[in-house]
């Protein structure tokens, strides 16, 4: 009977050790394959460089623009206001808190469109919503923002409506405020509450 | 040896209890594993407290403070999970002692100095003091302090800890009710 | 991937009708180990049984070391459970009545359910007492609200509030309950010499 508790006893103390050695798996949710194709054929993630000019001027507080570029090349430089997580640190628990904060919107841009579209991927892979892409990147922004070209005689009404508003914007974007571009005023420290997590059970007494 | 009155008659051997112990352990991580919570008792309790409040007296009972967080979203108050998990206590309670043969006729166990009634008032109040407790402790020994202690629940802890300490401590005053 | 019931892999209906084999496990082990014996429940806090003890501590560790190795295989998200939320003053103030409501009762209300159902009078009484209690507390809530609810810390774990990992709690509840295991059966040993006319 005895040595039967000596064995039991011994069995127990191994099996809690090893619980030391082991770490809790931290799970988050995916979406399905399916679901994941059907959104990626979806071209509504895309956001015109325009759009994101005229939230940026509005002072949108809902925008948060992240840039997924390597953090050499964001230090040279970036968006206004941006964010740099860069696309492998989108794994981490750390660059997640970014994202699926209710209220906000994040816009992905990087040099051109296929980074931040990789990002969009995954972002949406790990079931994360309200992400965008900026279409053309920092390229498109550097085209159209920076230096927009004056549109021909025979373009429609509209488009000198666009480049009048980009005129402006680069106005605004550089020249009233040099120190406003770029990475200067970038380093904003942006808290965000930790996004709640999958669904709970219900219990007690 | 001959049973005496107070003791349980054709009593038969209880199961290893460290057997059990690693049983219950088991049932609690299958509850766990399917629905993601734990075993609970008083919550039943107070669920059938608050359906006969309903039932006797229904405005009374909803515009009562405490009766009325039960009733708001218009279900049953004994559609609950716990509600279910209890009638089964009772089930697998019965099962156990037609297997085990320890189903008797209705019988008070008591201990050996103390007479029938006043082990049946002293169970009386006991209970009316457990049942108060629980709802302040958020659970009884089962639903806080085994399954709160289980999943690293620091309430569960908590609640383990002094109840046992409680009652340790309480122990001694009211020896001739068990010793 | 469990919890099963909250990821959607089983119903909402067929969850109720697991939670009464559920119950249907734990009753039976209850009654089988001699929970619905006032006697031997209250036997521990004389020395003379340790039952108790031995199958409330061991289902802790089991459940602690349980959990952690099903997280480790991927078979269990622990971040969906349930935790008990922790109110200071209203659960230590509780926990106290428990104790001593469980010493002069002899029960505590599963164990008293499960003696009901074998014929137990003395359990039928405390049972009674039980909704007694509940239906006084109701009576008072208003009352008491304000203590009630006070002290809210959340549904923490031991892990939110020390940093310690949770290895390391089922690790220290595990060689606690061995040593306390082997401690007891000896204390039991010594007072049962002393009691010759209880049946063990």
């Amino acid at each position: 009977m005895n040595r039967n508790y000596y064995f039991l006893t011994a069995i127990m103390f191994v099996l809690a050790l090893g619980t030391l050695f082991i770490h809790e798996r931290v799970v988050s949710p995916q979406i399905s394959p399916s679901e994941l194709l059907w959104d990626v054929l979806q071209p509504t993630r895309f956001v015109t460089t325009d759009q994101v000019a005229k939230r940026l001027i509005e002072k949108d507080p809902s925008l948060l623009l992240i840039d997924v570029r390597p953090a050499a090349e964001y230090d040279k430089y970036s968006l206004p206001n941006a964010v740099n997580v860069p696309i492998d640190s989108l794994i981490t628990p750390a660059g997640q808190e970014y994202f699926g904060n209710p209220g906000t919107k994040v816009v992905l841009f990087s040099n051109d469109a296929i980074l931040a579209n990789q990002a969009w991927v995954l972002l949406r892979r790990m079931a994360f919503k309200n992400d965008y892409v900026m279409k053309g990147g920092i390229n498109g922004w550097m085209e159209t923002i920076i230096q927009p070209k004056e549109p021909a005689e025979t373009a429609p009404e509209s488009a000198f409506e666009r480049y009048e508003f980009r005129k402006a914007a680069c106005q605004y974007f550089t020249g009233a405020n040099v120190a406003n571009t770029g990475k200067s005023s970038s380093k904003v420290k942006v808290v965000f509450k930790r996004r709640k997590k999958t669904a709970v059970a219900a219990g007690g007494c | 040896m001959e049973t005496l009155p107070h003791q349980e008659k054709n009593k038969t051997k209880y199961i290893n209890p460290y057997f059990g112990g690693v049983l219950m352990g088991i049932v609690l991580l299958v509850t766990i594993f399917i629905s993601g919570r734990e075993l609970g008792i008083s919550g039943a309790v107070r669920d059938s407290v608050v359906a006969t409040a309903n039932v006797i007296s229904p405005t009374a009972a909803k515009t009562s403070v405490y009766y009325g967080k039960f009733l708001k979203d218009g279900h049953h108050p004994m559609d609950n999970w716990l509600d279910y998990e209890v009638l089964g206590v009772i089930l697998g309670g019965l099962l156990s002692g037609i297997l085990f043969k320890r189903v008797h006729k209705p019988f008070v166990e008591r201990g050996p100095n103390v007479s029938r009634t006043r082990r049946l008032v002293a169970a009386v109040i006991g209970g009316i003091l457990f049942g108060f407790g629980t709802r302040l402790g958020r659970g009884c020994t089962s639903g806080a302090a085994l399954s709160g202690s289980s999943t690293f629940a620091f309430g569960g802890v908590l609640v383990m800890v002094i109840l046992f300490a409680s009652a340790f401590a309480f122990a001694y005053f009211v020896r001739k009710l068990w010793i | 991937m469990g919890p099963i019931a909250i990821n959607g892999l089983i119903s909402a209906n067929l969850n109720l009708v697991i939670a009464v084999f559920l119950g249907m496990g734990f009753g039976f082990v209850l009654e089988a180990s001699g929970f619905s014996s006032a006697r031997n429940i209250a036997g521990t806090f004389y020395g003379y049984n340790f039952v108790v003890v031995r199958v409330f501590f061991t289902a802790v560790i089991v459940t602690m070391v349980g959990l952690l190795y099903l997280s480790y295989f991927g078979w269990l998200n622990l971040s969906q459970i349930f935790i008990l939320p922790t109110y200071l003053p209203s659960m230590i103030t509780g926990s106290i009545i428990m104790g001593v409501g469980m010493i002069i009762g002899g029960f505590c209300p599963g164990t008293s359910f499960a003696a009901v159902a074998i014929g137990k009078i003395d359990a039928l009484f405390f049972a009674i007492g039980l909704f007694i209690g509940i239906f006084l507390f109701a009576e008072v809530y208003p009352l008491i609200e304000k203590f009630y609810l006070s002290g809210y810390l959340g549904h923490v774990t031991l892990t939110d509030l020390t940093g310690i990992k949770p290895g390391w709690w089922a690790f220290g509840f595990t060689v606690i309950a061995l040593i306390a295991f082997w401690v007891t059966a000896s204390i039991e040993k010594k007072v049962r010499k002393k009691i010759k006319e209880y049946k063990f």
